[in-house]
C-alpha cells in the first residue's frame, strides 16, 4: 500500500518533466522502497549508492560549515543525479538528462520529497 | 570478535607452517625438560623489550603480570594441543595487542626473539642428541610460526575493523548502509 503510494509520487515526479529519466525512494540504510528506473540500472546499486552519497553529503556540509544539507548534485557528461532527504528515514534520488533545466527539477524534487516524508 | 572458523584457521596455519601431530608429540615430550628454563627465557625476553624505547610504554608497571602470562603461554607451546581452542586463544591475544595499539612489527620481532631463546635452550638440553635437537628445533619453529600466523590474522582483522570504524565515522554512514553497499558490490 505504502509502496504503491510512493510509486505514485515518483510517477507524478517523473511526469513533471521529460528531462527526468528515473527516480527512487530509498531508506537511509540504502534499501530501495520504491522506484521508477530504466531496466539498465541496478536497483540495489542505485539505492545503496544514493544513500551513501547523501550520508557523505551530510557530513561534508557539517564539516565545512554549510549548514543543514538540502541536496547532493552530481553532474556527469550524460546527465545529473540529484539526491535529497525525504524526512529523516528516506532519500529521494532523481536522474535527469544533461540538458535538464535544473531550477524546475529542484522544485519538483522538493515537492516530491515533502510528500514522501509525510508517508514515511 | 569477528565470525571466524577457528578450525579452518587452524588447518590453514598448519598447512603453511607444516606443524604435524608428530611435531606436537615432540614438543610434549620436551615439556618437562624445558619447563625449568622457561622463566629464564621470559626474563631475557622482557629484558630485551625493556631496552627498546618504543616498547617501554606498553610495559611500564605491567612487566611482572606480563611475565606470568608469557610463561603460561610458553608452557602451552610445549603442551599443545594445537587445535581450534588454541587458535581462538591466540587470536584473542592478537586482538588485545591491536586494542592497545601495539605496533605491528612487535609481534614478529617478539616471536623471533622467543624462537631464538628457545633454540638456545634446546641446544643446551639436547647437546648430546643432535638428531633430537634437529627435530625439536624444527617443531618449535613450526609451532611458533603457527602461533604467529594466527595472531597476525587477528591483527589484520582487527586493524581492518578499526579502519572501517574510522571510515564510517568520517563519512557518517551507518554500519547497515555500509553492509548494504558492500553486498551490492560483492
Amino acid at each position: 500500500m505504502r509502496e504503491d503510494m510512493l510509486a505514485s509520487i515518483l510517477s507524478d515526479l517523473n511526469g513533471t518533466s521529460a528531462d527526468i529519466e528515473a527516480s527512487a525512494v530509498i531508506s537511509t540504510d540504502g534499501l530501495l522502497m520504491a522506484s521508477l528506473l530504466p531496466a539498465n540500472l541496478d536497483e540495489d546499486r542505485v539505492g545503496a549508492m544514493s544513500a551513501a552519497m547523501l550520508s557523505l553529503g551530510d557530513r561534508t556540509a557539517q564539516e565545512l560549515a554549510r549548514g543543514e544539507l538540502e541536496q547532493v548534485l552530481i553532474r556527469g557528461n550524460k546527465g545529473y543525479v540529484i539526491m535529497t532527504h525525504a524526512g529523516t528515514e528516506a532519500v529521494v534520488s532523481v536522474m535527469a538528462k544533461s540538458t535538464a533545466k535544473l531550477g524546475l527539477i529542484f522544485l519538483d524534487v522538493k515537492r516530491a520529497s515533502e510528500a514522501i516524508s509525510k508517508l514515511i | 570478535m569477528p565470525d571466524i572458523d577457528f578450525q579452518q584457521l587452524t588447518d590453514y596455519a598448519k598447512q603453511f607452517t607444516g606443524l604435524t601431530k608428530e611435531q606436537e608429540d615432540i614438543l610434549i615430550e620436551l615439556s618437562q625438560e624445558i619447563k625449568p628454563y622457561l622463566p629464564r627465557i621470559t626474563d631475557s625476553f622482557y629484558e630485551v623489550l625493556l631496552a627498546i624505547p618504543k616498547a617501554q610504554p606498553f610495559l611500564e608497571g605491567r612487566v611482572e603480570t606480563l611475565k606470568q602470562t608469557h610463561i603460561h603461554w610458553l608452557e602451552q607451546v610445549f603442551s599443545g594441543p594445537y587445535d581450534a581452542n588454541y587458535s581462538q586463544a591466540m587470536y584473542h591475544v592478537g586482538d588485545v595487542h591491536v586494542r592497545v595499539a601495539l605496533p605491528v612489527e612487535f609481534m614478529v620481532g617478539a616471536m623471533t626473539l622467543v624462537g631464538v631463546r628457545l633454540t638456545e635452550v634446546l641446544g643446551e638440553i639436547l647437546i648430546d642428541d643432535p638428531s633430537r635437537l634437529n627435530k625439536a628445533t624444527t617443531a618449535v619453529t613450526s609451532a611458533l610460526g603457527f602461533t604467529l600466523m594466527v595472531m597476525q590474522q587477528s591483527y589484520e582483522s582487527s586493524r581492518l575493523s578499526e579502519e572501517l570504524d574510522k571510515f564510517l565515522k568520517i563519512t557518517g554512514m551507518s554500519r547497515t548502509l555500509f553492509d548494504n553497499l558492500a553486498s551490492v558490490y560483492k
